[in-house]
């Protein structure tokens, strides 16, 4: 039996019906039209759907839509800025062409501002460490993490959030 | 790659949470992270009838850590917040170190302690630490609360000690005594989301004079069905000062006792090897630190 349910992401409330077992990533995808998060392994393994859920970086393929109610979810979409600019992270993630197909893109960018937020200095270990559950298939680390210590250097002048 | 169909309850309390667990017994699961339930679930390998959400339940999160106490940590407390707790690094940095280690950021923020625990997964990172540094589950049910060694508590492959109608709810660790050290480490194939191909935890505690080794625990994951915590290690090392060549013996002695198998990550024989190349550094790095060094 469906039941009715109120999801806040990305700031905006979306009453959505669904079952007890439907994942967070599908109602994101499906309901909600937000197409940014992907759907990679869906065994939590490549990081490919991301998402901060109350500012933590979480798997959506993982997490049951039904146990988010009353948290906030944040996507890709919602990172953008007043006036449709983008993020800093999005914006060095350009800069520095951190993106090749940019399956990964949208998880590697949460997961870098899931570090971010609770460290705006990160070392290049800590950028490694926190990012290494993100898998580019094109392998592009290189200048991902580079990406990731730029937008860290526009962090902390400006305190970005 | 679609769920079975079940029924889902978020308990607010620690009461509603033993009672639904009561009343529905083994066609229950108790859904923590989910970062290994799910998965399980996914790949048809159990169909729960019933999942118990306990995230809305405060009681089982959180970390006690007082001076002089040990420390009290709530079975669904999040790797992430044990990794990144001062007070955990600073009074257990073994512990800290291995739920750093476990999986990837997202799964460290989602999984928690207990789960890593109940999983009952032979390469899991953070039971070995804990085992090493004596720590005891608390166990609740409807009718009462036991205690219990964590060493005793995990039994087999995904088997642990509770029974029906019981769930793991605390876990409690010893004040660490003074001149002694717990260092974890592991070998894989890759720093995250992978399993580990030999896991091992050394903790060991000096004599006044600073050099003279009077207690040593060493525990070993991924070589048995569950921790193993060596027979042979302490009688060789107690009231002795720690050398080469009592190094070169002891992880012998490891060696011979560790019992892995042949699977996809490593062969029995490459564990076996690496079993004695991490007792040897771990135990020359704990005893270093045991000494302040």
């Amino acid at each position: 039996m469906k039941k009715l349910i109120e999801l806040d992401i990305n700031g905006r409330l979306y009453e959505v019906a669904v079952n007890d077992r439907d994942l967070l990533l599908d109602v994101i995808r499906k309901k909600a039209g937000l197409f940014g998060t992907k759907k990679g392994c869906g065994e939590g393994d490549c990081g490919a759907c991301t998402v901060l859920i109350d500012g933590k970086p979480e798997l959506a393929c993982l997490k049951l839509a039904i146990a988010c109610q009353g948290k906030k979810i944040t996507t890709v979409e919602g990172l953008i800025q007043e006036g449709g600019a983008l993020h800093p992270i999005q914006q060095a993630f350009v800069d520095h062409g951190a993106v090749q197909c940019g399956f990964c893109t949208p998880g590697m960018i949460m997961s870098a501002k899931g570090l971010l937020d609770r460290n705006p200095k990160p070392t290049l270990y800590d950028i490694k460490h926190e990012l290494s559950g993100n898998i580019c298939r094109c392998t592009g680390y290189k200048r991902i993490i580079e990406a990731v210590q730029a937008a860290a250097e526009v962090w902390s002048k400006e305190g970005v959030k | 790659m679609f769920l079975n169909h079940f029924e889902y309850f978020a308990p607010k309390t620690s009461r509603e949470t033993l009672e639904l667990v009561s009343r529905l017994g083994n066609k229950a699961k108790i859904l923590a992270g989910g970062t290994d339930l799910m998965v399980l679930m996914k790949a048809k390998a159990i169909s729960p009838e019933y999942l118990i959400d306990i995230n809305g339940v405060e009681e089982f999160k959180g970390i006690v850590c007082e001076e002089g106490k040990g420390a009290v940590i709530g079975a669904n407390t999040k790797l992430a917040e044990i990794q990144f707790s001062e007070e955990l690094k600073a009074k257990y940095p073994a512990l800290a170190y291995a739920a750093g280690e476990v999986g990837s950021s997202q799964v460290r923020h989602m999984a928690s302690l207990g789960g890593n625990t109940c999983n009952a997964s032979p390469a899991a990172d953070t039971p070995i630490p804990l085992v090493a540094l004596g720590t005891k589950v608390v166990i609740n049910s409807l009718s009462g609360e036991r205690e219990l060694l964590l060493e005793d508590f995990i039994q087999n492959v995904r088997k642990t000690n509770l029974a029906e109608g019981e769930m793991l709810t605390n876990f409690i660790l010893p004040e660490p005594v003074p001149q002694s050290a717990c260092r974890y480490t592991y070998m894989g194939r890759r720093d995250a989301m992978e399993i580990d191909i030999v896991n091992m935890a050394v903790n060991i505690e000096l004599e006044t004079d600073g050099e003279t080794i009077k207690n040593v625990k060493l525990v070993m994951g991924s070589v048995y069905p569950r921790p193993l915590v060596s027979k042979e290690v302490p009688p060789l090392l107690i009231g002795q000062k720690l050398s080469e060549a009592l190094i070169e013996k002891a992880a012998e002695a490891a060696q011979g006792e560790a019992k892995p198998i042949d699977d996809i990550r490593a062969s029995a024989e490459y564990r076996r090897e690496i079993v004695k190349v991490l007792a040897r550094r771990l135990l020359k790095e704990t005893y270093d630190a045991a000494k302040g060094v």
